[in-house]
């Protein structure tokens, strides 16, 4: 996991880092996820998705907005994310669970995917943003 | 960014045209010296960014519980020119209509002081926090007259009384509302979460009215000393928190097309008579009817717990006020002399109409519109009178609330939320919450003193002191 939420404050802020583009959504996704219901998550169910934008950042967010959406409707909790990117198209499987009030109510709902200040930077080292995620 | 912000009189900065390449109009913002201090320089940047929008009218505004945000600076306030301007989502938040309201009881400290049970019975009775599901099964029909009635429709269905639509800014509707604009997938969001609380800074508090600062005016809102009052403060749920999203999108693709250059893409928008532009607004229109109409529906649970419970009757919890705090409308005001049609964007802004203008209850007419600032948690609460300085300087806007000083992560560090629950006991305030994460992230010291927030508007003059209520019981997402 290669996430951290960084001082913000009045939302949650979160930088990310990771080899790879496709490992960069995953780990949003799952900070996401864990801003939302803690650590405490299971992989019972598949789900995939879809999604296509038209330029990276975008993608991001297209891809984050589905998967509050999804949560939100289905009463489901993702655990892990596994992206494959072509272009600025992107498919996903998540493995999910059912949300559970025991195990899932330590966090905070997130309102909606910020585009402010996000850009996806690219260096030797991998992939890195800073994203604002509205609670 | 900070050093360029100049003061101009004792709670008045001015942030000069040319702090952010394009600015249009200078930016203003009220604040005290002490609470100068804190100034973040990301919400300077953010009211400079505002500045550069296509068509704002006098200036990019900020009141003194600025904070950084997204898009617009929390506690932003500004004003589009009709022909030349634009409506930007960034200007509203995810949270269309998260509003405050304040219902009086005729019940004093003595009848609910040490009533954890009370506080319990809310708790049960209004679905809180993290994946809530409301109680009341709102079906597709009754979801299209939230949408398209606010408050009217929760009324006309028996969840409440006639008199509760007269104290609501905009009579608890927008007519604006087009549910066209609104997609399938925020009406899905919707169906679910009519009259849910939600989670972070939305609450339920049982308060005392502890000081009384304006007789004639408590008097005409309905406040007395050591009354107790109920405080709601929540939004549009999923269904507004969609249709941002789904706008945003929408306005991304216009801010091209219109060819809008932008310092942040939260900011994007399009002209206010454009497709674009019209279609978020009856959608974000729609979303606010759907606020106020579950602000209504969780006025009706209290309404009948407290009945219950107290065997008080129901029309004796009458509503003395509820104001939107993140909203575009389209307003009046006078420029220059001169009377103009506007589009008002508020975030984290509420609205202060002055005595005499019209859209207040005709029966306040000479005291101005109820003003209702939620204090942070375990903090107290304010009303105020919307003022003509308002009107004047500001589009008529105030403050909303405290504003946070402490980032989420840092109060994690820091607090401990059984810790806030015991220490807030020992105050005679009783805490409950879907999580004890919930309480650390919203302790009082997360936040801006309210007291002195709201002090700098009322010595500025944009809304008026009335009544201080300090909470007794507390409920959180």
């Amino acid at each position: 996991m290669s996430f951290e939420e960084v001082s913000h404050t009045a939302d949650v802020k979160i930088r990310a880092r990771a080899p790879t583009l496709e490992g960069l959504f995953s780990d949003t996704c799952d900070a996401l996820m864990q801003v939302m219901y803690g650590t405490s998550r299971k992989g019972t169910i598949t789900k995939e998705i879809t999604v296509k934008a038209a330029d990276i950042e975008s993608l991001l967010f297209e891809f984050l907005s589905e998967i509050l959406f999804i949560s939100e409707v289905e009463g489901i909790v993702f655990s892990k994310a596994t992206v494959q990117i072509d272009g600025l198209h992107l498919h996903a499987v998540l493995e999910a669970e059912p949300f559970d009030r025991l195990r899932h109510a330590q966090g905070t709902e997130v309102k909606g995917i910020s585009y402010s200040g996000l850009a996806i930077r690219h260096d030797a080292n991998g992939y890195m943003l800073d994203i604002l995620f509205d609670v | 960014m900070v050093q360029d912000v100049k003061r101009i009189s004792t709670y008045e900065w001015e942030v000069p045209i040319g702090t952010v390449a394009g600015m249009r109009v200078p930016g203003r913002f009220f604040l005290s010296e002490s609470l100068e201090k804190i100034l973040e320089p990301g919400a300077v940047q953010q009211l400079a960014n505002v500045a550069t929008m296509p068509g704002i009218i006098k200036n990019s505004l900020a009141m003194p519980d600025i904070h950084w945000g997204y898009g617009f600076p929390i506690g932003g306030v500004a004003a589009f020119d009709l022909t030349e301007g634009v409506i930007s989502p960034g200007g509203v938040g995810f949270d269309i209509n998260c509003g405050v309201r304040l219902l009086t009881t005729p019940l004093a400290e003595k009848d609910i002081a040490g009533r954890r049970d009370l506080i319990d019975t809310l708790f049960s009775a209004v679905p809180t926090g993290v994946g809530a599901k409301s109680a009341q099964k709102v079906s597709a029909q009754a979801l299209d007259g939230m949408m398209t009635k606010g408050a009217r429709w929760a009324v006309d269905a028996g969840f409440g009384i006639p008199r509760d639509l007269v104290r609501c800014e905009e009579n608890g509707g927008m007519r604006e509302a087009d549910t066209r604009a609104v997609s399938e997938r925020a009406k899905q969001r919707g169906v679910p979460q009519g009259g849910t609380l939600g989670s972070g800074n939305h609450f339920l508090e049982l308060q005392v009215v502890r000081e009384i600062f304006d007789i004639p005016a408590a008097r005409a809102f309905g406040l007395a000393k050591d009354q107790i009052c109920c405080m709601i403060h929540c939004g549009s749920r999923g269904l507004g928190h969609q249709v941002c999203t789904d706008h945003l999108k929408i306005l991304e693709a216009a801010t091209k097309k219109y060819q809008i250059s932008l310092p942040d893409r939260q900011l994007a928008c399009a002209p206010i008579s454009s497709p674009e532009g019209r279609a978020y607004f009856g959608a974000m229109a729609a979303s606010a009817n759907y606020a106020w109409a579950n602000r209504q529906l969780i006025t009706h649970t209290v309404r009948q717990v407290l009945e219950k419970i107290f065997s008080i009757d129901y029309h004796d919890m009458q509503l003395v006020y509820d104001v939107s705090h993140n909203v575009a409308k389209i307003e009046d005001h006078s420029v220059d002399g001169k009377k103009i049609r506007m589009c008002v964007h508020r975030k984290g802004a509420t609205r202060s109409f002055g005595p005499h203008t019209p859209d207040i209850p005709a029966e306040l007419s000479e005291i101005g519109q109820p003003v209702i600032i939620p204090g942070s948690m375990g903090t107290p609460s304010f009303v105020l009178r919307g003022t003509a300085t308002a009107m004047e300087r500001t589009f008529g806007s105030t403050c909303h609330g405290a504003g946070r000083v402490m980032s989420r992560t840092q109060a994690k560090k820091k607090i401990s939320g059984r810790e806030v629950a015991a220490s807030l006991a020992k105050a005679g305030i009783i805490v409950r919450a879907s999580s004890d994460a919930a309480i650390a992230d919203e302790a009082p010291e997360v936040y801006k003193p309210s007291r002195e927030v709201v002090q700098v508007v009322h010595e500025v003059g944009l809304s008026l002191l009335v009544a201080r209520l300090d909470p007794l019981g507390v409920i959180k997402g």
